[in-house]
């Protein structure tokens, strides 16, 4: 199936997006967690804090469904 | 056409009230701006966006009849604005402002410029 | 001036003297604004055996280049002063409104000296400038005040204020402002408090004078634009910092019971998703700020009082939530309002009491010592409790006072190896056994331990968290670009976060200003800003340099006990090693001296003489200093 996954910042260059200036469009097979897509496209454990999807916190065990745009956050300093 | 003040939405951020008076005057002050964020701090910790309704009372009320429906905003005419201040004492919801350096009262034209801005849904055009 | 207010206050609290001058735009220009304008002042003002808390110290109130334009985003205002935490140059920023407040009253600085006589307030309304009585107010929390200030002279009024904590000169106290925003750092509200300065209150209805208004304003209308829609912006705005707190536990850098451990195994009762979901009130923006980080929200908790504040943020969820291992995100928010409202730094203050609860853990202090209290992990009523011990400095509290350093001295006992600070002051919500870039960033920190200096947690992860090699100039790179918005007085999320360019701050402050001035030119003044602080700092505390950057034991060698960081830690070699290539990269010798031609490339050269003058100034580096100091991060695996 096709996901979308979406970053800016230092995490834009990692991602490599190919859609849009942010966007990467990603084929998966079966139903992987985010870890598991993350590691496949070679991004370090770590550089993503969390995943933001339809308006909504997802951990990054979160496995998204057909066609869904995932939104990747980067982590920063807080305060 | 009208902007629908959502003020649960609102941030404080003051947005608004900045490219309100870059638009309107030229210049960065937000003390002169048509639209005034008031704080309500620390309880119950919301923000109210005070804005014009355009219900033209003001116009109504202008002893010169200075005020002019254009479109759908009554707009001040600062040629015919003696600036005697009745508009300001006669707005039912408190939403004409004052300020020392403003040729007149100062009140919402539906500019929309502050939509533009706004990044939280609490300022939206409607029809 | 243009992109000023273009006047500088000068205040005599002794003698209620108030000299205004305009602002000198050669000076403007070299410095730029808040910190820098707090660096070059203090550097020429104080003497250099000043007592922090004393009659010759400097209390500033600093605006920047950018604050109060239409810009990203000019909320900032700084404060500075000698620290009484660290005895150095110390500058504190906050968000809110007060800063532009002063700008559109025509401040760019204001500069107090002496003491006054009596609890006073600064009252500032357009070209009004006074000195007021404060007695009324005197020993009124900060958040309380703000409130009472507000109904005495209108909701126009910018409000910042201290709390007893300041007022009794707790290192750690903050100033408050706008209900939950805090110049937190470097015990800025404890000098405030030692000039007897309660509050300040500020209306300005003057226009900032803008040199191109139609290209500044348009750049930055693009830029709102354009960042609407950036995909990062939606989760900011919604949940803000505190969401970071499981990434930091899994990466085994939340610290837990005072850094003992890096993995709060109850993180979640704790994190972002809780505090949105039992506690959020509103979101809550700075000013001019499209992305509203700020998190205002209600504590419940059976027994007590509903208390209302901003945050938890991050920060405080790390140094009161995890380090004093609460487990109730309730518990932490109301030590939140606590710390606000007494006027302690949520940061040093969290861990200040983090590290007495480790001293009671260990039988350094007893109940004997508390007044019958016990300060047990995670126990809200013996949090509370301490704390107002401090506030009021009643017997042992009179020791915290001092910061988590001024404590493990008088305490002694070893106690010094679990002090997580440096130069006096607190780390930051990152433990470092795991991360020695950010260890390298603490120690070497000109204001004392604090990650808005230099922040490398993904630098050591894209660099690997077990090498120290090329570390050192990254942090001298970020050591110059992040402290570059606290002088610019602008917030630095929208660089990282949602892409904009340093390139695009500087353009906003050419239209502005109508200066002509590059990224470049800014890097030096930050650099510049950072080489005069520096021999400020051996100045005022002896040499060598070296001597100031040490490291915590327990960082160095008190491997982490369990987690994902499990059997982490930096080890003395490596912390040597970084420090020897962070001065060879900064033009500095190897007892970490400036040297003079660094100094007189910065254009301080007048830091050398005095340097000379004491036995200071570094050894001429053979081959002569690197050419360009500090280098961006290159990920490796790219």
């Amino acid at each position: 199936m096709v996901i979308y996954l979406r970053s800016g910042g230092k995490l834009r260059e990692r991602l490599k997006p190919d859609v849009d200036q942010y966007t990467r469009r990603v084929e998966v097979e079966g139903t992987p967690s985010l870890n598991e897509i993350l590691a496949d496209l070679g991004i370090p454990d770590g550089l993503v804090a969390f995943a933001f999807a339809e308006g909504t916190f997802r951990r990054l065990d979160y496995r998204p469904s057909e066609g869904e745009i995932v939104t990747l956050q980067p982590p920063v300093s807080g305060g | 056409m009208r902007i629908k003040v959502k003020k649960e939405s609102c941030t404080g951020c003051r947005l608004c009230e900045q490219i309100c008076t870059i638009c309107r005057y030229d210049e960065i002050n937000p003390r002169k701006a048509a639209i005034k964020i008031v704080p309500h701090f620390p309880q119950p910790g919301i923000f109210e966006p005070k804005l014009c309704v355009q219900c033209g009372v003001c116009a109504k009320e202008c002893p010169v009849d200075a005020i002019h429906l254009e479109g759908e905003a009554y707009v001040i005419h600062e040629d015919e604005c003696t600036n005697c201040g009745i508009c300001v004492e006669a707005c039912p919801i408190g939403v004409m402002f004052t300020h020392d350096a403003a040729p007149t009262p100062i009140k919402c034209d539906l500019c929309l410029k502050c939509t533009e801005v706004c990044n939280t849904g609490a300022l939206i055009v409607v029809d | 001036m243009d992109g000023f207010g273009g006047t500088t206050l000068r205040i005599n609290l002794s003698t209620e003297e108030i000299e205004r001058t305009p602002t000198d735009p050669e000076f403007a220009r070299s410095w730029m604004g808040a910190r820098g304008f707090v660096s070059k002042i203090l550097y020429d003002e104080v003497p250099r055996d000043a007592d922090p808390l004393g009659v010759d110290n400097r209390f500033i109130i600093s605006t920047g280049v950018m604050t109060g334009a239409f810009t990203p985003v000019g909320s900032k205002v700084g404060f500075g002063c000698i620290s009484p935490a660290t005895n150095g140059h110390a500058d504190s920023s906050m968000g809110g409104h007060l800063g532009p407040e002063l700008k559109y009253a025509g401040y760019d600085l204001i500069i107090c000296e002496g003491i006054a006589a009596h609890p006073s307030y600064l009252y500032i309304d357009d070209d009004t400038v006074e000195l007021r009585p404060a007695g009324d107010y005197w020993g009124m929390g900060s958040l309380e005040l703000e409130e009472r200030m507000k109904n005495d002279l209108g909701e126009d009024f910018q409000i910042a204020t201290i709390g007893p904590s300041g007022e009794n000169g707790i290192v750690f106290s903050c100033i408050t402002h706008d209900f939950g925003r805090q110049a937190g750092r470097c015990g800025v509200g404890a000098v405030m408090g030692s000039k007897r300065l309660k509050a300040i209150a500020v209306r300005g209805t003057k226009s900032l004078p803008v040199h191109d208004l139609k290209s500044h304003w348009k750049l930055t209308y693009d830029i709102i634009q354009r960042t609407k829609t950036h995909p990062n912006m939606a989760p900011w705005q919604k949940y803000g910092t505190a969401f970071f707190v499981g990434w930091s536990n899994e990466r085994g850098c939340f610290p837990t019971k005072n850094f003992q451990e890096t993995y709060h195994k109850d993180w979640e009762k704790i994190d972002g998703e809780r505090l949105v979901e039992d506690c959020l009130v509103s979101d809550k923006a700075c000013f001019g700020c499209w992305m509203n980080c700020g998190k205002y929200t209600r504590a419940r908790i059976p027994g007590k009082p509903d208390t209302y504040q901003e945050g938890p943020e991050y920060e405080t969820i790390a140094l009161v939530g995890g380090s004093c291992a609460f487990t109730d995100i309730n518990h932490v928010a109301y030590a939140n309002h606590l710390l606000d409202n007494i006027g302690m730094d949520t940061m040093s203050g969290g861990s200040t009491v983090a590290f007495a609860m480790e001293c009671y853990q260990r039988g350094f202090i007893t109940k004997d010592d508390l007044e019958g209290h016990e300060l047990r992990w995670g126990n809200i009523d013996d949090f509370e409790h301490f704390v107002r011990m401090i506030a009021a400095r009643r017997g042992i509290g009179d020791v915290f006072a001092r910061g988590t350093k001024g404590a493990a001295e008088a305490i002694g006992q070893g106690t010094i190896k679990f002090a997580s600070q440096a130069k006096g002051m607190e780390f930051s919500g990152y433990d470092t056994r795991w991360y020695p870039a950010q260890l390298l960033s603490y120690c070497t920190c000109d204001i004392g331990a604090h990650h808005s200096k230099s922040w490398t947690i993904t630098t050591d992860i894209e660099l690997g968290r077990d090498t120290i090699e090329g570390k050192a100039a990254v942090v001298i790179y970020l050591q110059h670009i992040r402290p570059l918005f606290d002088t610019w007085s602008c917030c630095r999320l929208f660089w990282g976060e949602l892409d904009v360019t340093p390139e695009e701050h500087v353009e906003t402050i050419n239209y502005m200003t109508g200066w002509d001035i590059t990224l470049d030119d800014c890097m030096q003044v930050s650099e510049r800003v950072w080489n005069l602080n520096r021999a400020h700092f051996m100045e005022r505390n002896g040499g060598p340099g070296r001597s100031h950057d040490g490291a915590p034991a327990r960082h160095l060698e008190e491997p982490i006990p369990d987690g994902p960081a499990k059997g982490k830690v930096v080890g003395r070699e490596n912390f040597e090693a970084m420090l020897d290539d962070y001065y060879a990269n900064r033009g500095w010798d190897k007892d970490g001296n400036p040297t003079r031609e660094i100094l007189e490339e910065l254009g301080i050269g007048y830091a050398a003489d005095n340097l000379e003058k004491i036995g200071l100034l570094g050894k001429p580096i053979p081959g002569g200093i690197p050419k360009v100091r500090g280098k961006k991060l290159k990920p490796k695996a790219m």
